[in-house]
């Protein structure tokens, strides 16, 4: 009896604790973000926090107002505090329902709270059990309330057509795929800093009612990215050295470059391929040094040249030759000289080959890479003039 | 009670069951604040360890493949020391739950029911492990059966969501921290195969093979749960990086965060926990099994049925202490339970032999 009394107690408890609605949270309920703005607050030492809800009704389909819906498919808000955790508490004085992190794309933030240290941010986003590791992170130099609401491309929710901006980002490689997790990991780094992608707003979209407005619609777009040393921001870097810096940190392998004529008359335009930086470092005379090696394929995709291709091949080898070489010079001269930050990983290549050096050296490390000699080899090989004949273009 | 029979399989599945969720959960956070990137060198060091003492712990046995090691220590020096050994077992499984159990709550807490109490987590552990003591070895060796195919199925996912992320930049330079000291730090991946050469000693008799292949089954299992738990020691290194592993309490979830297929299949940890699961109840059941063992030695009772609900309580009670507090928790993790692990794990088999040695011919 008395095991038979025990069985169904233990039965009982087990059932209990399997079917338990604690923590219950059912999507309805829930207030679904899906890109974050980050800036200083109006009053010293407070952040205000500017999320975009997506408003499930309206964010189905395409864009107008649903029976029963405002048409809006986002409800943007913002909220200030002396913490982020602050802030965003203060968004449940008026928004109805519980802020959820998990769907969030990206997490933009201003300049200014940019430059006065990020720490609390990533550590916050990383301490939080919802979010994704492969949110999105970037800079702006506008106001990132206005760019998280900004409707861009083809996508209904705003977030959503960041998020695809990013994930295409190679494409034009322009800017950065920077995300939470090679933040988080470049914060903590005893020999990198890290490097953000910059996202600005540019009057872009052309509106069908308004044609003759031209291109007055905000969108947003990938611009450069921003140094950091530390946690703190210490300057933008434009789009070609930003292309610079994606050979260092993306891999990245392809994107066009366009170079003047060699012969004259108009411009050339080449699309590399398989591009392989390779990053050798060495140490002399208790100084490192470091040599860079990229090695790329090239295609002659668009031209205004004179004269025919096979004859130019050899100078717009040479040209595309330092045009590449000149985004890594740029990327290096503001790694080395500009900002004195070693968002390039070079500390990383050179700390792998020479540990014992590396333990001399890594307390003044961003002063020892500003001396560091570097020299930048490139090789390209021109293969083809994709689908036509090269002597199709003599005059 | 060592009459039950269990597959070479179950025996080799236990082993590794038991050691292998918080190797990977909690222990590669601690080697990677000891030793950086070198935590999979640590961990291989540990696993040789372990693989030597799986083998002491055979040697013992085998002079009396039918008893465990209690029984065997009552038969050489009479019923007093095969209590001391049943009070010694008793203690290192109920030392043992600390670890498993903030493994196992702080999983399901942290990453999925942060408002649901603490002890509504412990409860259910405890709940399950007492089911699985009372019907006894051979429907637990069922469950790590499950288990093992889980953390294959496991170890498969998160090395396909993580391997486009691999950087083996990051385990680079390799024994940057020494040799010494990363000797030193594999004594945390040794207090987590201490449980399974622990069980062993239970639990050898009852294998299908041990007459005939015991010291194999024994590193079998110990190896292969070095190799399972060393993937997750390269692709925290190499994918995190050895200064983000050292942040969190629990490295694995971590991973499992930054995991993805494609675009569509993100965030792993739900799959994880779902996969994570029957290990993780089966280690708190094996911890809660060999107490009881160790307390009807203990109290020379037959069986070990009657021991399983006082026990129970007592694990539950201490496990909560542990999980309670954050800061308790890990100090317990990797100032207390350690030295408490390895003296037990490596001492009594030693001690063992030794005792055999001198006194092998007297039989009480």
């Amino acid at each position: 009896m008395i095991r038979v009394m025990l069985s169904a107690l233990l039965l009982g408890g087990v059932v209990a604790l399997a079917a338990s609605c604690m923590g219950l949270r059912q999507i309805n309920e829930l207030a679904i973000v899906s890109a974050v703005g980050l800036e200083l607050g109006e009053k010293p030492g407070t952040v205000r926090v500017s999320v975009q809800i997506i408003r499930p009704a309206d964010a189905r389909g395409q864009t107008g107002a649903p029976a029963g819906g405002t048409g809006e498919p986002v409800y943007s808000v913002r909220a200030e505090g002396k913490s982020i955790f602050d802030a965003i508490r203060n968004l449940g004085r008026f928004t109805s329902r519980r802020v959820y992190w998990s769907h969030n794309f990206v997490i933009v933030m201003q300049e200014k709270y940019a430059r006065k240290g990020i720490k609390e941010m990533v550590d916050f986003f990383t301490r939080n059990h919802e979010l994704r590791m492969d949110t999105w992170v970037a800079v702006t130099p506008d106001s990132p309330e206005e760019l998280i609401s900004t409707i861009t491309g083809l996508e209904v929710v705003p977030g959503e057509a960041v998020d695809k901006l990013f994930y295409n980002n190679d494409v034009a490689g322009h800017a950065l795929g920077s995300n939470m997790m090679n933040l988080e990991e470049a914060m903590l780094s005893g020999s990198a800093q890290p490097v953000l992608a910059k996202i600005q707003l540019q009057p872009r979209g052309i509106s069908n009612k308004k044609p003759g407005a031209r291109a007055s619609i905000n969108q947003v777009e990938l611009a450069g990215a921003a140094a950091f040393r530390g946690d703190r921001m210490v300057g933008w870097l434009s789009p070609k050295e930003t292309r610079g810096v994606m050979f260092f940190l993306e891999k990245l392998e392809s994107g066009i470059e366009v170079v003047d004529c060699p012969n004259g008359g108009g411009v050339l335009t080449m699309e590399f391929k398989n591009a392989r930086l390779r990053v050798v470092p060495s140490y002399r005379n208790g100084k490192p040094e470091f040599t860079l090696r990229l090695r790329a394929d090239a295609d002659m995709v668009e031209s205004g040249c004179d004269g025919a291709l096979g004859e130019i091949r050899d100078e717009a080898r040479s040209k595309l030759e330092e045009e590449l070489a000149s985004s890594l010079r740029g990327a290096l001269n503001k790694a080395q000289k500009t900002y004195r930050s070693d968002f390039l990983k070079l500390g990383d290549t050179f700390r792998n080959k020479y540990p014992s050096e590396w333990r001399t050296l890594r307390h003044r490390w961003n002063e020892t890479l500003s001396e560091a000699e570097t020299e930048v080899k490139v090789k390209v090989v021109i293969k083809s003039a994709v689908v036509k004949a090269e002597r199709t273009n003599r005059p | 009670m060592t009459k039950t029979r269990i597959s070479n399989g179950m025996f080799i599945a236990m082993l590794i069951n038991l050691c292998f969720v918080k190797s990977i959960g909690v222990t590669q956070g601690v080697l990677a604040r000891s030793v950086g990137q070198d935590m999979w060198i640590a961990t291989l060091l540990g696993t040789i360890q372990g693989i030597g003492v799986i083998y002491l712990t055979y040697l013992v046995i085998r002079k009396m493949p039918d008893k465990n090691i209690m029984e065997i220590g009552e038969s050489l020096l009479g019923g007093w020391f095969g209590r001391a050994i049943g009070l010694i077992v008793f203690v290192f499984f109920a030392a043992g739950i600390g670890p498993l159990m903030l493994t196992f709550v702080y999983h399901l807490q942290e990453y999925f029911l942060p408002e649901a109490p603490r002890v509504l987590f412990v409860a259910a552990a405890m709940a399950v492990g007492m089911v699985g003591c009372y019907y006894g070895l051979e429907v637990m060796a069922r469950i790590a059966l499950v288990g093992i195919l889980f953390i294959f199925l496991l170890n498969a996912l998160i090395v396909v969501g993580s391997v486009d992320e691999f950087d083996i930049r990051n385990l680079l330079p390799v024994l940057e921290s020494g040799f010494p000291r990363t000797l030193a730090a594999s004594i945390h991946l040794d207090s987590d195969w201490a449980l399974s050469t622990m069980l062993a000693a239970l639990i050898y008799p009852a294998a299908k093979d041990f007459r005939q292949r015991g010291a194999l089954l024994g590193i079998v299992a110990i190896a292969a749960s070095g190799l399972l738990i060393i993937i997750w020691s390269l692709l925290e290194g190499a994918v995190l990086s050895a200064e983000v592993t050292s942040q969190y309490t629990l490295s694995c979830m971590k991973l499992a965060r930054n995991a993805h297929i494609g675009h569509f299949l993100q965030r792993y940890e739900m799959i994880m926990i779902s996969l994570y699961s029957i290990p993780m109840l089966f280690e708190v059941m094996i911890c809660l099994y060999g107490a009881t063992l160790g307390a009807a030695k203990l109290c020379g009772l037959k069986t070990n049925t009657r021991t399983v609900l006082p026990a129970g309580i007592v694990l539950g009670v201490f496990g909560y202490w542990i999980v309670e507090d954050h800061f308790v928790a890990l100090y317990y993790l990797e100032r207390i339970w350690p030295w408490i692990a390895l003296p037990i794990a490596v001492g009594l088999p030693v001690t063992m032999l030794i005792v055999q040695a001198l006194f092998g011919g007297r039989k009480t």
